[in-house]
């Protein structure tokens, strides 16, 4: 019987889930990945995690204990970073060892560290690291080397099939295509053009974000999330100012705000931030200052925690779908960022 | 163009003594912040942003109303937020209405902090820069020293506030002092010194913990609402573990023969957290083992609201104090903090080691 291996289906999982699932389905595995989260993995979480960490970290914890004991092994990499100086989140490194310290009756957790800003990691490292994690499993190096490739193969297509290019992207503002799923419309209504901007584990995460990719579709908005945004762009907007933003997944966050408050082509941006994530703190502040500098494209900024209620954060939703719709039919006044906690 | 640095704790005068030495006159000495400053800078700060970050924007408007136009700020990459947040404070203060410049050191960089000291500086070549940083320092390690001293006899002086003041004119001495063999001498008989001045009791019977966390919130007394004087009066020994010399340092960061104190720590808790994941989190963590092997009573970690290193530290504190038993208090402070509550958990912490110290003893003389 082959060995079952559990994935927590929260934070990075969004970001390399093709990769891993790949590689671990290739060295002959079961491959477990814990379900969409729901209100009894959001308790799991609550009641198993550190008080203070943000609402995202809580739900891994609550994904963790739900795979606990239906596995053999447990994969949680100490991720740092994928970039030469940019990094990711503290958090991401600490996950397993916190795990490890707090629970001990968990099953064995994988654990492999990569880290190419501070921990001198590139590509050959890349490459043993995960030959090592491969040698737990199976004896064969070929098959290693084989998962490994497929693995890469996969990931590179998943990047693919997600980010659009420019040139699609210019369609998109020109209303000639949809980048994602098609909204419901009334009688005689355009599709309102929003730019659903935020973390990837909080907008995949139907359950954290509060069902927005749905809410949003039934209002009749055409949506484009900013992991599907084209990188040149996102590099382009962040090197105009002086500071560099060295949390590379914060990076597409704000270069996204930036780049449509700069291009006036859609209605609006609405940014999903979570209570106590250190990166949004900031980007988030640097966006509505910026938003309120130019304020031609209307910002809105909601703040979810584990106590968010889902009729308040729906009715927000709808008011501001409301203005942008009677800003562009008869009267243009222009709305102010607008940060709702 | 006068030039400010946010306030931090006993390294003032530190910052002071560097940007003189580089030909700094102009320098507008950050006052001490109150109550009032934090709220200041949590009224224009993001709601849920550490409270450092509070901190520092209200010492820089408090600055700025003084006539500062250029302040110095940490910068570069790292996992803690508190390299960006001059961008952050820079745009927050253009739109308050204030023209100013930042300068940002990158700490963790030798070669870059020299370089920018120098384009910092007035008049000043890479050998007076290096001068300046050098004596940076060193004198460092006196102030270091003295604040050890000063959590040590402030505890068990006979009559109250003769340490304090005493060390406040100590800080003077050590801005004003010239030459390296000076510092060197003044390091050697500091301890001496405090033995002559200060009558202390002398059957006192002080606890000793040692406080760790973050760097800011430690060394910031407005901060962390003056633990050290709060513990020092209910007479324990205190010593605040952790010291930006960890940067700064590099003359002891070069010495082959020399291990600094965090360094050991970082090796204890290799453990607990193998990798850098930012903040103080292993040195924090090591320390626990160090100061336990070291025959200290307990551990006390501050650290401030939302900080995402520091986090990680807590969630694993409890497993290394059960380890080692070694008990750990921790504590949160941000802008609301109350001082009662603060001053109850302290007291509470301390009456509990005093009566776990007296067991042990009961234990140690039946066997």
């Amino acid at each position: 019987m082959p060995h079952k291996i559990g994935i927590p289906k929260a934070l990075i999982y969004y970001k390399f889930a093709p990769m891993w699932k790949t590689f671990f389905e290739e060295l002959g595995l079961e491959v477990i990945i814990s379900p969409e989260t729901t209100k009894k993995i959001r308790e799991l979480a609550i009641s198993s995690a550190p008080d203070e960490d943000c609402y995202t970290t809580k739900l891994y914890f609550g994904h963790t204990m739900y795979l606990k004991n239906k596995v053999d092994f447990l994969f949680i990499p100490r991720f740092g970073s994928k970039h030469k100086t940019n990094i990711g989140c503290p958090k991401f490194i600490g996950l397993a060892d916190v795990l490890r310290s707090m629970y001990s009756d968990l099953p064995e957790i994988i654990m492999p560290h990569f880290n190419i800003a501070k921990g001198r990691d590139n590509k050959v490292t890349f490459f043993i690291k995960a030959c090592l994690v491969g040698l737990r499993f199976t004896k064969n190096p070929v098959k290693i080397i084989q998962a490994f490739r497929k693995a890469m193969i996969a990931y590179k297509q998943y990047k693919k099939q997600l980010i659009v290019d420019i040139e699609t992207l210019s369609k998109w503002e020109q209303s000639e295509i949809m980048v994602n799923d098609f909204p419901i419309l009334k009688k005689d209504e355009k599709p309102l053009k929003i730019a659903l901007v935020g973390h990837s584990y909080v907008i995949n995460d139907s359950y954290c974000s509060l069902d927005i990719r749905n809410k949003l579709r039934e209002l009749g908005v055409d949506i484009i999330t900013s992991e599907q945004m084209p990188r040149e762009l996102i590099e382009e907007q962040l090197t105009k100012h002086e500071a560099n933003l060295y949390f590379d997944f914060e990076r597409e966050i704000l270069g996204t705000i930036l780049y449509f408050i700069e291009n006036k082509v859609i209605d609006g941006i609405i940014h999903l931030m979570i209570f106590g994530c250190g990166p949004d703190s900031l980007a988030g502040e640097v966006a509505s200052r910026f938003s309120r500098r130019n304020p031609v494209v209307p910002l809105l900024q909601l703040v979810i925690d584990d106590l968010t209620a889902e009729t308040g954060m729906k009715t927000r939703i709808e008011a501001f779908t409301d203005m942008l719709r009677r800003r562009n039919s008869s009267f243009a006044f222009q709305l102010p960022a607008l940060r709702i906690t | 163009m006068p030039f400010s640095y946010p306030h931090f704790g006993s390294l003032n005068y530190i910052f002071e003594v560097i940007f003189r030495e580089i030909g700094r006159n102009d320098l507008i000495i950050p006052n001490k912040p109150s109550k009032k400053t934090i709220q200041l800078g949590a009224r224009y700060s993001p709601e849920f942003v550490c409270t450092p970050f509070k901190m520092t924007l209200g010492t820089f408007i408090e600055s700025l109303n003084r006539g500062a136009t250029e302040l110095g700020m940490g910068g570069g990459n790292g996992y803690c937020r508190f390299r960006y947040y001059w961008f952050v404070q820079k745009l927050i203060l253009e739109d308050l209405g204030y023209d100013c410049k930042f300068v940002t050191f990158d700490y963790e960089d030798p070669l870059q902090l020299l370089r920018t000291f120098k384009n910092a500086g007035k008049g000043v070549n890479y050998l007076q820069t290096f001068r300046a940083f050098r004596y940076a320092w060193v004198k460092n390690r006196l102030t270091d020293k003295v604040d050890e001293l000063l959590y040590k006899y402030r505890a068990i002086e006979s009559e109250k506030g003769v340490s304090e003041k005493f060390a406040e004119k100590l800080y003077r001495d050590i801005v004003e002092i010239k030459g390296f063999r000076n510092c060197r001498k003044f390091l050697r008989n500091l301890p001496e010194i405090f033995k002559q001045e200060i009558d202390v009791i002398r059957d006192a019977d002080p606890l000793k913990i040692a406080i760790n966390g973050e760097v800011y919130v430690v060394l910031e007394p407005a901060l962390n609402l003056d633990i050290n004087k709060r513990l020092n009066e209910l007479g324990v020994i205190t010593k605040a573990t952790v010291t930006l010399r960890k940067f700064l340092d590099i003359g002891q960061r070069l010495n082959p023969f020399y291990k600094m104190e965090h360094e050991k720590a970082i090796k204890y808790s290799h453990k607990y957290v193998p990798y850098n994941i930012g903040g103080e989190t292993r040195e924090n963590l090591g320390d626990v083992i160090l100061y336990k092997k070291k025959g200290w009573d307990g551990v006390i970690h501050l650290y401030p609201f939302t900080c995402m290193p520091e986090i990680i530290t807590r969630s694993i504190f409890p497993q290394v104090s059960r380890d080692y038993n070694m008990p750990v208090l921790s504590l949160v402070l941000d802008e609301h903090t109350g001082e009662a509550g603060y001053q109850t958990r302290l007291e509470a912490f301390v009456d509990l080691l005093e009566r776990r110290r007296d067991i042990m003893r009961e234990k140690k003389r039946l066997t």
